[in-house]
């Protein structure tokens, strides 16, 4: 069991996270949910002992985190990085010494992992003659070749190409099997939403909204519509004019969005039926995370990140 | 093994296999002799045997035949006048002329060589000395004194310094010893070049690679640190071990050669060439026998010490910097506390029981060349020593501690260049 409690950090002009609480359990996976510069990652670091907090205590299995903690905790950081001219085999069975493990233990474990990847091969090649791809696999191997309790992926997926991303996503799912405790931080809502049991919104330091994914989405409803249809897609249009909708996705022909104050599916249903030759799907669901995200912390506030967060990332 | 055992094992394992390595050791030995045969070949090049004609016009009558010159001189006595002798000048068949006024015997007269000026400090001294002992002979002469009294003026008084310790009677060797100031501060100076820029480039490799805050997770900075500078330092040492190993086969083989192929004299043995200025005809080996037996160790101890600490001033440097060509503005750090007990080597020499000595060799960050020639010039207390060692401890752990500060908040804030100001609140803040 994770505890974190009342936890502030203060970096010199910034409050990066302002009294947030939070715990994860094992046999669970703890989304930690937010833009980029909302205090994730600093979070995160007090979690895994990088930084201490100004205030509040981040506590494992009832004890303070510290150094015994770092032994049974792996960390995958966003910011990804091996030893270049070090050989895979080495540079594994020397991270987990580091972890505590003995040099044969840590070898044998590095062995199977590498084999459950598809890459036992790479054993005896230095790091920078693998792909972008192959280092991500042998970083991750690197996060959990000790068997650590806690488990820690900061953005686990990015740069992977969607066969690894789901090699990986069944990996980190059998370790939620094996009862680890496990917290996943991202930006990537859907992601979230696959993989979470419980979640936990971050913004601007301050968490905003957390519990499990099924009660938060319940408790907001089913105030969003999916509809498939053929024809003229001006009916979207007018209702988004009038605000009596906002659109969520929107592709050629199909849309999902999400009624605004007093709107009913009915009215949707009935704008859409005067303007579209033909209708294939209509459903009224649950928000996804991301509306939910954006309905919390307020639209503009939201709008805002979002759009810094992907200059940010192209930039 | 401790986390800093792993640390300093996978450092020196990691670099003592690489190929820069073993190019680095094979090539040293012969960079070395390169640097140690330039000075020799430059000597015997720079040494000039040309016979050198200078003109001396004796208005005296009396100094000239007095004088004695070097065998490489070939005097010409003349009356020519001096307009001759400088059209011979600027021809280059006389070097320069050297006019020994009337007067100059009984005081009055100065006596004036003039040349183009191409022979240097060496050859005007020579001429000077020259003149200076032919002049007073010629005056001791005139006074009538006893052949006795001038052979007494002419020779040679040995004085030798012997130094009261508490194992007896040693030598007093003082000027010499400055040589193992200068040594020490050598040796450290090329083993921060040599292995702290290693240390430093670590440090920088660490972040530059992005690992940092996976080890960080894993290890604290202070073993990081610890095991890195321990980790290279053990390479330094290995390479040593290597090139002293080899050093001693080859330099038994280099002397045979060499002393094979230079003409007798090719060492310059009175002390105006070679830069031994200070030291008479071949003391050191003369010397050496009267160091304390202690010695040795203690110059290794200081060694060790004072490179551990600069280079682990090389590591919070390198915990400073995003990138290696930002490290120059902190290299004074470094330099600084290097080269100012170089300075200080003679006032420490002149008095080394003084304040000022006596604080120096305590100061860690100068001890390790300070203590060392307090330590050949005088009878320094075993505490001292010993505190001096101990304080030299307590800094490297406090630099290496410092490091690990600066390395812990510098992880945590990519891509800016910190000043002064910044490096003092991140050690606060970490």
């Amino acid at each position: 069991m994770l505890l974190v409690s009342g936890v502030t950090k203060q970096y010199r002009d910034t409050l990066a996270v302002d009294d947030v609480s939070l715990s994860a359990s094992p046999g669970r996976i703890l989304g930690l949910l937010g833009p980029n510069g909302a205090g994730k990652t600093t979070t995160i670091r007090m979690i895994a002992y990088i930084t201490t907090p100004d205030q509040g205590t981040v506590t494992f299995n009832g004890q303070n985190v510290g150094p015994w903690s770092q032994r049974v905790m792996g960390y995958l950081p966003e910011e990804r990085g091996l030893y270049r001219r070090m050989k895979v085999g080495e540079q594994l069975e020397y991270l987990g010494r580091l972890k505590g493990l003995a040099r044969a233990d840590a070898s044998r474990a590095a062995k199977s992992w590498l084999e459950r990847f598809d890459a036992s091969e790479w054993w005896s090649k230095r790091v920078d003659e693998l792909s972008k791809g192959m280092q991500q696999k042998v970083q991750f191997v690197s996060t959990v070749l000790h068997d650590p309790e806690l488990l820690i992926f900061d953005e686990p997926f990015s740069g992977l190409d969607p066969i690894n991303a789901d090699l990986l996503q069944s990996v980190i799912l059998d370790l939620k099997d094996q009862g680890k405790t496990i917290l996943f931080a991202s930006h990537r809502m859907e992601q979230v939403e696959q993989l979470c049991d419980d979640i936990c919104m971050i913004a601007s330091g301050r968490i905003v909204l957390d519990g499990s994914v099924r009660e938060i989405k319940q408790s907001f409803g089913r105030d969003t519509v999916k509809i498939e249809f053929a024809g003229s897609a001006d009916f979207i249009d007018s209702l988004e004019q009038a605000e009596r909708i906002r659109v969520v996705t929107r592709t050629h022909q199909a849309v999902e969005l999400r009624l605004l104050d007093s709107t009913t599916p009915r009215h949707v249903l009935d704008a859409a039926m005067q303007h579209v030759d033909e209708i294939f799907r209509f459903e009224v669901v649950e928000p996804p995370l991301n509306e939910i995200f954006i309905s919390v912390v307020g639209e503009s506030t939201a709008r805002a990140k979002q759009a810094a967060h992907h200059q940010g990332v192209r930039g | 093994m401790s986390q800093i055992g792993i640390i300093a094992q996978r450092e020196y394992l990691q670099r003592v296999r690489s190929r820069a390595f073993i190019i680095a050791t094979a090539l040293g030995p012969i960079l070395m002799l390169l640097v140690l045969a330039i000075p020799i070949v430059m000597a015997i090049f720079s040494r000039d045997d040309s016979t050198r004609v200078i003109a001396v016009v004796d208005q005296s009558g009396e100094v000239a035949e007095l004088l004695s010159f070097p065998d490489n001189f070939r005097i010409e006595q003349t009356t020519a006048p001096v307009d001759t002798l400088r059209s011979r000048v600027d021809g280059g068949q006389l070097e320069g002329y050297l006019i020994l006024p009337d007067d100059l015997v009984s005081g009055a007269g100065e006596a004036r060589y003039y040349s183009r000026g191409g022979g240097g400090i060496l050859l005007n001294e020579q001429i000077a000395d020259a003149v200076r002992a032919g002049v007073r002979e010629a005056r001791i002469l005139r006074a009538g004194a006893p052949a006795a009294v001038l052979e007494i003026m002419k020779e040679r008084v040995p004085v030798r310094m012997i130094q009261l310790t508490d194992e007896g009677e040693r030598a007093d060797s003082t000027q010499v010893l400055a040589v193992f100031g200068y040594f020490m501060g050598f040796l450290i100076y090329l083993c921060v070049i040599l292995y702290g820029a290693i240390v430093m480039r670590g440090v920088i490799e660490e972040k530059t690679s992005r690992i940092s805050e996976l080890i960080a997770s894993s290890a604290k900075p202070f073993d990081l640190m610890m095991g890195k500078v321990l980790g290279i330092g053990a390479m330094g040492l290995t390479q040593w071990l290597i090139w002293i190993g080899a050093g001693i086969g080859l330099s038994a083989a280099a002397a045979a050669l060499v002393a094979g192929v230079l003409p007798d004299g090719a060492f310059p043995t009175d002390g105006a060439v070679a830069g031994g200025g200070a030291a008479p005809v071949n003391p050191i080996a003369e010397l050496m026998p009267d160091i304390p037996l202690m010695f040795p160790v203690y110059f290794i101890l200081f060694f060790l010490g004072g490179y551990l600490l600069y280079s682990s001033l090389m590591a919070a440097i390198g915990s400073a910097v995003e990138q290696e060509a930002d490290a120059q503005q902190f290299m004074w750090i470094v330099i600084m506390p290097l080269i100012l007990p170089m300075v200080m080597i003679v006032n420490v020499m002149s008095a080394p029981d003084g304040l000022v000595a006596t604080v120096m060799s305590l100061i860690p960050l100068f001890s390790p060349i300070v203590m060392v020639v307090r330590m050949a010039a005088t009878n320094v207390p075993w505490w001292e020593v010993w505190l001096s060692l101990i304080l030299l401890a307590g800094a490297f752990l406090l630099a290496i501690w410092i490091s690990s500060r600066i390395y812990r908040v510098g992880i945590l804030s990519y891509g800016k260049k910190p000043t002064f100001k910044e490096l003092a609140r991140w050690m606060r803040q970490a």
